[in-house]
């Protein structure tokens, strides 16, 4: 009797255990170490934020140059693919840039450049009918390396950053539009911008919404 | 006492035996096989042989024997129904290793029915031949990461309102530390 009591119990223990772990099959973690030959730690980390869940954590070792990633089987699979997309080396990167003036005048007035085309149907939902090109340039370079281009009077340098890929799209650090006056060069503005591989972003300049002209820079980087 | 054998042999019908008499107070198979012969009997051994039940003595000793059945009856029934401990515990281990057996076959997989339980699940119709081809879904970012003047207004043009594609975005900085001869 004692032994069939002793068989029932451990089967009813190999079933809670059965149970257990169909419960954890949703909640378990795995964790793994990348290890980066290209790219920096830090700047893979800030690469995959956005893939990580809620559960997810990571941990930098800027010793080993590693990163040490806790997250859902699922989400590990994306994650591993984003990092190993990052880790190249530095890679070539196209800037184009086309420096607009615009302005806003009565409709028999609006005028626009054909190299403007594309843009001009957007620019007009800000009511900005009037559009001269300043200058156009490509800029070719790497990941890491500085860039810096003529157009007209305007001068523009910036350092190509990152390719990100889970967010497909480029670091385009300390972009500063300067102005040449005489043979001195005014600083415009200064700004950090993430670029959409392949989309045009255009970024208006102005004093105020209702300023009547602006100054749009127009980019697109491509990989 | 007399033994069973011998009351067999010595009783009669309507019998004072004070031996037989004592022997059917003591034995009920000997009372049963009385009974059938000389009912009133069962009143002589318990000493009331001048008593008489209402209804007679034969609708009583039925009423009696009816009695006695009915409770074995019940006796039988109840228990059936008992389950002792150990058969309880085997049947649970029973349903437990069932369960355990199909968590192994399945191997932790959860069934799609029990996935789906709860969700609204909507009919996908795929064409013959045509493979669905998964869109790549990127995270967004802010198109001005920094910008250096602190008092500036950052608008970013929602797409909706550039035609609804993703070609094209407009951000715009107001500033009033921007010249004004841009």
């Amino acid at each position: 009797m004692k032994r069939i009591s002793m068989i029932l119990m451990a089967l009813l223990l190999v079933s809670a255990t059965a149970f257990a772990d169909a419960a954890d099959v949703g909640k378990s973690l795995t964790v793994r170490t990348f290890q980066f030959k290209h790219k920096q730690a830090d700047k893979a980390a800030a690469a995959i934020k956005g893939l990580m869940s809620a559960e997810g954590s990571m941990s930098i070792q800027p010793a080993a140059n590693s990163l040490v990633v806790t997250d859902a089987p699922e989400n590990m699979k994306k994650i591993a693919q984003a990092l190993a997309q990052f880790d190249t080396a530095a890679q070539a990167l196209k800037l184009t840039i086309r420096l607009v003036s615009a302005g806003r005048a009565a409709a028999e007035a609006a005028r626009s450049d054909a190299s403007l085309s594309d843009v001009a149907s957007k620019l007009a939902l800000l009511r900005y009918n009037v559009l001269e090109s300043v200058g156009a340039a490509d800029v070719s370079g790497r990941e890491g390396e500085a860039g810096l281009v003529d157009l007209g009077t305007y001068r523009a340098d910036f350092h190509f950053g990152d390719y990100d890929p889970a967010s497909n799209s480029v670091k385009l650090a300390d972009f500063r539009l300067s102005r040449l006056e005489g043979d001195q060069l005014s600083p415009i503005l200064k700004t950090t911008l993430n670029l959409t591989i392949g989309q045009t972003v255009i970024i208006g300049a102005t004093k105020q919404a209702q300023s009547q002209r602006a100054l749009m820079s127009v980019v697109t980087a491509q990989r | 006492m007399i033994s069973c054998e011998s009351f067999r042999n010595r009783f009669v019908a309507e019998t004072d035996d004070a031996a037989v008499l004592e022997h059917l107070r003591a034995c009920d198979r000997c009372l049963d096989f009385a009974a059938g012969i000389d009912p009133d009997v069962m009143f002589r051994a318990l000493g009331g042989g001048e008593l008489l039940p209402p209804g007679g003595v034969d609708a009583f000793v039925d009423g009696v024997m009816q009695q006695v059945r009915v409770r074995s009856a019940e006796s039988t029934v109840a228990a059936a129904n008992v389950l002792s401990w150990p058969r309880r515990l085997a049947v649970a281990a029973t349903l437990a290793a069932g369960i355990s057996g199909t968590m192994i076959f399945y191997g932790g997989r959860v069934p799609a029915a029990v996935a789906t339980r709860g969700a609204a699940t909507t009919p996908v119709a795929i064409a013959r031949g045509v493979h669905p081809v998964p869109v790549e879904k990127f995270a967004t970012k802010p198109v001005v990461e920094t910008y250096e003047s602190q008092n500036a207004t950052i608008v970013e043009v929602p797409t909706s309102e550039t035609g609804g594609n993703d070609d094209v975005k407009i951000v715009m900085i107001f500033d009033e530390n921007l010249p004004a001869d841009l």
